[in-house]
């Protein structure tokens, strides 16, 4: 007996190391998503066709933009709940501009003022948050309440119809919003990566006090990233107005817990100071073929919905035990 | 590391090989002859109407031995579209879709055309488009109008002038609108029994139909003559019309004339308490019916119309006996 135990103990040693390994790897949610589509593909009808698999590009790509400026303002250790709000609004002012029935302004100009205004209501949020010193939960929640309401108040609840062809190729054409997304991804990660920006984002959510002391420009780092979700949330507009070829008020209304979802689930932490834009790809990813992959197995969505909300706790779960280890290991 | 490696890779060889071995999309009979397979597409369950028109939909497609799969889209017109895109993708037979509203459904519409695959819209018809498709709806605006007609007659009897309030729907919704322009229709002309002193936009929303109709009661509190848009509110109005001690059964001093629209089972309750005055039927067993019947239709090459109405009923004090039967709400509290 006296000498099995530390045989035991050295077995156990390399299992919680790998435990450890596994929560902290950054591909855990890819293996997570290969392995859910390996194991449902034989049980779901056309899970991995290319049909499907294109399907469910064009319901990521929207949530991955709105998501990829999200994770920005988490990683200063803020959340950006108006995002949804910034959809709706951009999606009605620009649709009033460029469709038949409005102004029919050129495509070009309406698209420009829906980027320009997601931006400009992205630097009212960071505007308030960093100069009046206010949560960032509660500016972003009252923005997303009068913008919803101001949404609705100018089309008066009408959504609006008769957009231009040229508008519509951006939500028909895969390959355009493809490209669009691709680039932003990358142009953000290299940003967060390889720029003074980007360890500055950074370093504002680990320790927002450490880094004012060191001299990062804490309020301008922090402005600059609701900037960004707000024209990330406008270019996901574009995206989804020109998918259901319409403006609507109610617009991605019922997308913010998938947004903040996959990318609390993709890893970027909820405490600030982590992410990566792989990282909240992978979150989405995950969320889409879940969702996907249930529906096609012909759940109910209350066990969707169930089964995504649990996946989002235990995402949230692993986050603070990250956090734990990081804690300990340091 | 490694063996996270691995087990990717893994992962990866599992997916190449169920990939190649593509699985049958649709159920089969057992006599092994293929069966038919309708993809029934729903915004939301979070009604009663809905569930109870998604349940007697299914009962429907049962009768007729086609199999059925399920998408509820939460609200979501972009999800829609990928459940619709995900029927296609299984080779469905048929679509039946209950849409967010008349305008986002049409780029669905368009891909089951392209498809070739018939779709009917069920309770919701889409906008004007090139796109084909054929609609089981309910006459909202007529059944409205002639709910509001019979309110208007108990009115009259008791022969003072009311104070009304009506309780809007979400205005994006071509079905409330429907009932707002019947609730119009049926007051004009009759200004001298009925004032409109509030119109409550509810959006859908229990908690602000709530607060309008306690808004209203406290600016009006001589308040004597509620219209809602749908029945599933009731319970808001009720809530708002005790806290001020206005809910009294029909007869009683200070009844407050009530209607409303759909015909649920606190309506159906309500009605066989007493204190609804009527409410306008939406005979969903009708129209799940006409749907399944539409799709085969299609099916079979036939030329349908845009519009398949769906007259309903007004169901008051004076016919409950007779028209309960046909009545979802009171079928439902009936089965309990």
């Amino acid at each position: 007996m006296t000498i099995r135990k530390p045989v035991a103990a050295q077995r156990a040693r390399p299992f919680t190391q790998w435990l450890v390994g596994l929560i902290s790897s950054e591909y855990l949610v890819f293996g997570l998503t290969l392995l859910l589509v390996a194991l449902l593909a034989p049980f779901t009808p056309g899970l991995v066709s290319i049909a499907n698999l294109l399907n469910i590009a064009g319901y990521l790509l929207p949530l991955f933009i709105v998501a990829i400026g999200v994770t920005l303002v988490m990683i200063t250790g803020g959340i950006d709940l108006s995002v949804t709000s910034v959809i709706a609004l951009t999606s009605v002012v620009g649709a009033k501009l460029i469709s038949a029935d409005g102004s029919a302004t050129p495509t070009v100009v309406g698209l420009v003022a829906m980027l320009a205004l997601g931006a400009g209501l992205g630097a009212v949020n960071g505007g308030i948050i960093t100069c009046l010193r206010l949560p960032a939960f509660i500016v972003t929640l009252a923005s997303m309440m009068f913008l919803s309401g101001f949404a609705v108040w100018i089309t008066q609840s009408k959504n609006i119809y008769n957009l231009p062809a040229s508008f519509l190729a951006l939500g028909k054409q895969l390959s355009i919003a493809l490209g669009l997304t691709i680039t932003l991804a990358l142009c953000v990660q290299v940003v967060l990566q390889r720029t003074v920006y980007g360890r500055w984002l950074y370093a504002v959510g680990q320790n927002p006090t450490a880094a004012y002391i060191s001299g990062v420009p804490v309020r301008a780092v922090t402005f600059a990233a609701y900037v960004v979700s707000g024209f990330c949330a406008a270019l996901a507009s574009v995206m989804l107005s020109a998918r259901l070829e319409t403006g609507s008020p109610v617009l991605g209304r019922e997308i913010l817990l998938d947004i903040i979802g996959a990318t609390v689930v993709g890893g970027t932490s909820l405490f600030g100071g982590k992410g990566k834009i792989a990282w909240t790809f992978f979150g989405v990813l995950f969320l889409t073929v879940l969702d996907n992959a249930l529906n096609l197995l012909n759940l109910s969505q209350f066990a969707i919905t169930i089964a995504k909300g649990t996946v989002i706790l235990l995402a949230a779960v692993l986050d603070a035990t990250r956090h734990r280890l990081g804690r300990q290991n340091a | 590391m490694k063996t996270i490696r691995h087990a990717i890779l893994a992962s990866f060889s599992i997916l190449c090989l169920v990939g190649c071995s593509k699985p049958d999309s649709t159920g089969n009979a057992p006599n092994g002859a293929r069966k038919i397979t309708v993809g029934v597409a729903f915004e939301t369950l979070q009604t009663e109407y809905w569930v109870a028109g998604f349940e007697a939909i299914k009962t429907e497609l049962s009768k007729l031995d086609i199999a059925m799969v399920e998408a509820v889209a939460d609200s979501d017109a972009s999800r829609q579209l990928q459940q619709v895109k995900g029927f296609i993708t299984r080779g469905v037979d048929g679509i039946i879709l209950v849409p967010k509203d008349a305008k986002t459904c049409i780029p669905m519409i368009r891909a089951a055309n392209e498809a070739q695959i018939p779709i009917v819209l069920f309770n919701r018809p889409a906008d004007k488009t090139d796109a084909i498709s054929t609609a089981i709806v309910a006459d909202n605006a007529k059944l409205t109008q002639e709910t509001v007609a019979y309110m208007v007659d108990q009115a009259r009897k008791i022969g003072s002038k009311h104070k009304a309030v009506v309780v809007l729907g979400d205005l994006g919704d071509i079905n409330a609108i429907g009932r707002r322009d019947g609730f119009e229709a049926a007051i004009k002309g009759n200004e001298n029994i009925i004032e409109v002193v509030s119109r409550v936009p509810s959006e859908w929303n229990q908690e602000k139909a709530q607060a309008g109709v306690a808004n209203a009661l406290q600016a009006n509190p001589d308040i004597d003559f509620i219209f809602t848009s749908s029945d599933f509110l009731f319970p808001s109005i009720t809530s708002a019309l005790k806290a001020v001690g206005r809910y009294k059964k029909i007869g009683e001093k200070g009844h407050v004339i009530l209607g409303g629209f759909d015909g649920d089972a606190t309506a159906y309750q309500m009605l066989v308490d007493g204190y609804l005055d009527a409410t306008g039927v939406q005979d969903v067993y009708f129209e799940a019916k006409s749907a399944v019947q539409a799709l085969i239709d299609m099916r079979e090459g036939k030329k349908l119309p845009q519009l398949i109405i769906d007259p309903g009923f007004v169901i008051h004090q004076g016919n409950l006996k007779e028209s309960s039967p046909r009545m979802w709400g009171a079928n439902i509290k009936k089965k309990g």
